[in-house]
């Protein structure tokens, strides 16, 4: 009896021992960059060797989007993508070209999505953003020419423009460019979500240039995101993101030149052409949305653009067109604005930060 | 271990069941107790203070001294290869001298006479992922 009980109480002694020090986390980190952008994933609960070859299926889909609705880029055997093909057709004339069923949804969705932005979230202004040389990997200061863009916004092209039928599109107006610029990456969020429930992962963290969706969570805690400061290289804030939610920021500080002290940003103003100076950045929070609706990555990604594009009035509006709830506003000044909700889930990294409340 | 066991053995003649579970009690206690207090993990900053406030926080990624200016005359803390320590000190005991380096999260030297504290602090993040 008694050397059944000790048996007993040195296996567990050594039990215990092997679990304590086993307990490296299971947290599996992958940093690569595709759509020009870094890409960030963390899987965890999953061994090493299956959370690389889930992270490499996930980049394989990202990395064919990226060739597909490429907006400037040729692909490595030198084909045009099938956005730049559609792009060339809009310039030609109204005669329809076939497009793959998903482009044709992106394309109906973001036109719905323009509609309610009133026109602020705007990807069919492709030649304005060339204009101003954003569509290039390694951007410069471009010699600003008021002309061409006065020309640009006059020639006023709109989503509304475009002319979809099944899988059949034509555009009705020649100078409508499609840049997906604002939306492809939070597309490519939902993608790589449904993708690892297929996968069967239950825990998982995507960023795609600063968008990012949550599945599960971190072990016993939720994802944990920082929010940017917008002018010091710091985390301003950060916030706990639920499974199945994601959050997106927009902010002057990442794509722009800065000529004669004057910051041009890559956010254009589709009714002046010119770069939004009103504001440093813009944060939202997307809980996951029903089946039918723009999912939770795309709103998280194209949000942004029309509230940061909306005069500082309107931008709590444009919010809630959107059926944002989760809202935060830095503008130029570096004043900070959070809707209440927000306001409640941040944890500000500095002591003393001040931010008012949207009304 | 059989030999060890037997009951006539006249380390274990006395041993009740209550010993063991006693003993067994203190081998896992001091295997919690190793486990949450000796941090293997590598320290990425220092903090420094003095008296209540935070003079600073520094990379350990670097080689340099800095200067903290106390009650009683100036120290030196010198950074390097991920290390820091105590260099100078014009407190007679030099008992922060004699700290050496810190290299691990949690580790920490102190010069009381002059109110100075180094505080190593792990490379952990506060956060998952950066929204930018």
């Amino acid at each position: 009896m008694r050397k059944l009980i000790l048996f007993a109480a040195v296996l567990a002694v050594i039990g215990f021992g092997i679990l304590q020090f086993k307990k490296k986390e299971p947290l599996y980190h992958s940093q690569s960059y595709v759509f020009g952008t870094l890409v960030d994933i963390s899987i965890y609960g999953e061994s090493n060797e299956r959370a690389r070859v889930v992270t490499n299926l996930i980049l394989q889909d990202f990395q064919q989007l990226h060739h597909r609705f490429h907006a400037w880029e040729t692909d490595a055997s030198g084909n045009t993508s099938e956005l730049r093909k559609l792009n060339e057709a809009f310039a030609k004339g109204t005669s329809p070209i076939e497009v793959q069923a998903d482009l044709a949804n992106i394309i109906r969705d973001a036109t719905a999505l323009s509609v309610k932005s009133h026109g602020l979230f705007n990807p069919a202004i492709g030649h304005l953003i060339g204009t101003w040389g954003f569509q290039r990997d390694e951007f410069s200061a471009v010699e600003i020419n008021q002309a061409t863009i006065k020309n640009l916004v006059h020639a006023a092209p709109r989503m509304t423009d475009i002319v979809l039928n099944e899988r059949n599109v034509y555009s009705k107006n020649p100078h409508v460019k499609l840049d997906l610029g604002g939306y492809a990456k939070g597309y490519a969020l939902d993608l790589a979500l449904q993708r690892l429930r297929k996968e069967k992962i239950n825990h998982a963290l995507v960023n795609i240039g600063g968008n990012i969706i949550a599945l599960g969570q971190h072990g016993q805690k939720p994802w944990r995101v920082g929010i940017q400061h917008p002018r010091a290289p710091t985390a301003l804030a950060t916030v706990d993101l639920p499974s199945g939610w994601a959050i997106g920021t927009s902010g002057d500080y990442q794509r722009y030149f800065i000529q004669n002290h004057q910051r041009y940003c890559h956010i254009i103003d589709p009714r002046t052409g010119y770069p939004v100076q009103h504001t440093q950045s813009v944060t939202v929070l997307i809980p996951p949305q029903s089946v039918h609706q723009t999912q939770a990555g795309v709103l998280s990604d194209v949000a942004t653009k029309p509230i940061f594009i909306a005069s500082a009035e309107n931008k709590y509006q444009m919010a809630n067109v959107f059926g944002i709830e989760y809202l935060m506003v830095i503008d130029e000044k570096s004043n900070i604005s959070v809707s209440k909700k927000m306001a409640k889930i941040l944890y500000w990294q500095q002591p003393d930060v001040q931010f008012s409340t949207f009304e | 271990m059989c030999n060890f066991l037997r009951l006539n053995n006249p380390l274990t003649r006395y041993l009740r069941l209550g010993d063991y579970l006693l003993i067994l009690m203190s081998i896992i206690g001091i295997l919690w107790l190793f486990n949450n207090l000796w941090s293997n993990e590598q320290a990425a900053k220092v903090q420094i203070r003095q008296g209540e406030t935070i003079v600073g926080t520094y990379g350990l990624n670097q080689t340099r001294e800095i200067q903290v200016k106390g009650p009683i005359g100036t120290n030196t803390i010198s950074i390097s290869n991920g290390r820091a320590r105590f260099s100078k000190s014009p407190c007679r005991n030099q008992y922060c001298i004699h700290q050496g380096w810190l290299n691990r999260a949690g580790q920490a030297a102190i010069c009381l006479p002059n109110q100075i504290s180094l505080e190593l602090i792990g490379g952990t993040k506060p956060y998952d992922s950066l929204t930018y």
